[in-house]
């Protein structure tokens, strides 16, 4: 979805910006329009014309900044900026990360610019896509194999020592905070999260993790991964971590069925991830790692509505997504309770 | 004493209005957020409908639980003890409790998707 009304910022003062950071002697922008996506940053396209320095001619950009509001955990824009700089220089496929500036005077507020992207990232449409189908469990081997290499890489690492680490004891506090602050008590989740803090796994050294690794936060080109995006959850994690977010049944948008991002199953995404780490996936452990996930989205939908219920910002959209919480508190009762369902509440009963 | 239609028609004639009507003239990058109008509009038009009936068979089911009728609540309410409980285990050493405990959690779950999200129930195999 475009948004093609005024930015919002000054748009001279940036074009000055990426004129010195690029070497160029002038920037002129053309166009700058708001992307879709990305429903805690704010995302512009920005087409400029480059007269000299390493962009010269045309270029075809996105800016990257914050929300009026954000969530917590959510890295500012230019740590995520270091990010996508390391996993660009390890082989992930992402878009290349360009110039970060933190000067509010430029925008009003951090950003960072990278090369604009061509495809679709919306998970609805992939997932529903015929002419996509016979490509999915390739693209889902594919994303496994991303995932792989993201996570060569390993702390310690000086360009990402700001990172924070998430292990399943330090999450499991953290929802339990943010639950003890809540105004309304959700059962549902305390109950799953006393699961998860009876059973955590033993640890296994950590890796970057990417934090929101999931169908709607890639972009495919025709059949081409042309991209993974949205880093601004990374952080030191266990490697399992992104594949149970991946499998969460709330990022499979039209196919619930398909448990690996509602593209294909999960012997794919593990294949391609086990050839590439060289690591034996442990089903058991990625169920962890799923049912987490699953509280993890039920609190962040909660958090987002906070964005409009404490935090003042008035939109629908962020009011609403709150109640996708219980969503996820159904699959919960699903994985954790199979058949327990009182009996008359089964479609099928 | 409210003049007819009722609320719950007149919510439901607004939500067919938008869709069928206005939705056509808007460019279609703006027609995801006019159903999202129009998803919010039939959310509220089912909990209004529902009322606060299967709340209340809730809150009687957690007093049974623990064999109280609506006295010895926690300050935050019947669910807010409930939940504490759920944190701790309570329940665990009895399974006829821990029966009890998880049949409230499905019944409280499904009420609210009921509301909010009846296609997804279904699409999970709940009506």
């Amino acid at each position: 979805m475009a948004d093609t009304a005024s930015p919002g910022f000054d748009t001279a003062a940036l074009a000055l910006f990426l004129a010195t950071a690029s070497g160029a002697r002038r920037v002129e922008i053309a166009a700058a329009e708001r992307l879709g996506g990305g429903a805690i940053q704010e995302n512009w396209g920005i087409d400029g014309e480059f007269a000299g320095g390493v962009l010269a001619g045309a270029q075809r950009l996105v800016l990257r900044t914050d929300a009026p509001t954000g969530v917590p955990d959510s890295l500012g824009r230019v740590a995520e900026f270091a990010v996508l700089q390391a996993v660009h220089a390890a082989g992930v496929t992402v878009p290349r990360p360009l110039f970060a500036c933190a000067d509010r005077r430029v925008i009003g507020k951090p950003f960072f610019v990278m090369r604009r992207l061509s495809g679709n990232a919306d998970g609805r449409r992939i997932t529903t896509e015929p002419a996509l189908e016979p490509a999915l469990p390739g693209i889902a081997a594919r994303l496994g194999e991303e995932l792989a290499r993201l996570q060569a890489i390993r702390p310690p690492d000086p360009a990402l020592g700001f990172l924070p680490r998430y292990d399943a004891a330090t999450q499991i506090a953290a929802f339990r905070t943010y639950l003890d602050r809540h105004p309304q008590p959700r059962p549902v989740l305390e109950w799953g999260i006393r699961w998860l803090a009876t059973h955590i796994p033993a640890p296994l050294p950590p890796v970057l993790r990417h934090g929101d690794f999931r169908t709607g936060n890639y972009m495919l080109d025709g059949e081409r991964l042309s991209g993974i995006l949205d880093w601004e959850f990374a952080g030191w994690g266990d490697p399992d971590e992104d594949l149970g977010w991946f499998c969460c049944k709330g990022w499979r948008f039209a196919r619930l069925d398909r448990e690996a991002g509602g593209i294909a199953d999960r012997a794919a995404l593990y294949r391609g991830y086990e050839a590439s780490s060289g690591r034996r996936i442990d089903p058991e452990r990625v169920r962890f790692w799923e049912i987490l996930a699953n509280i993890r989205w039920a609190i962040l939908a909660l958090q987002q509505s906070d964005r409009h219920l404490i935090g003042g910002e008035r939109s629908l959209r962020t009011a609403i997504i709150g109640r996708r919480a219980t969503e996820c508190e159904l699959e919960l009762l699903i994985l954790l309770d199979p058949g327990g369902a009182p009996a008359g509440l089964r479609r099928d009963a | 004493m409210r003049d007819l239609p009722d609320n719950a028609a007149l919510l439901e004639l607004a939500r067919g209005s938008l869709l069928a009507e206005i939705l056509p003239l808007l460019p279609p990058e703006r027609h995801r957020d006019l159903r999202l109008v129009a998803t919010v509009m039939a959310i509220v038009a089912r909990e209004l409908a529902a009322g606060s009936v299967w709340a209340d068979r809730l809150v009687r089911l957690v007093g049974n639980l623990y064999e109280r009728d609506g006295e010895g609540e926690s300050p935050g309410g019947p669910l807010a003890g409930f939940a504490a409980d759920l944190r701790n285990g309570a329940f665990e050493t009895s399974p006829s409790q821990d029966r009890a405990a998880r049949a409230i959690l499905w019944r409280l779950t499904i009420a609210r998707l009921r509301e909010g999200n009846p296609q997804f129930l279904a699409a999970n195999g709940f009506a």
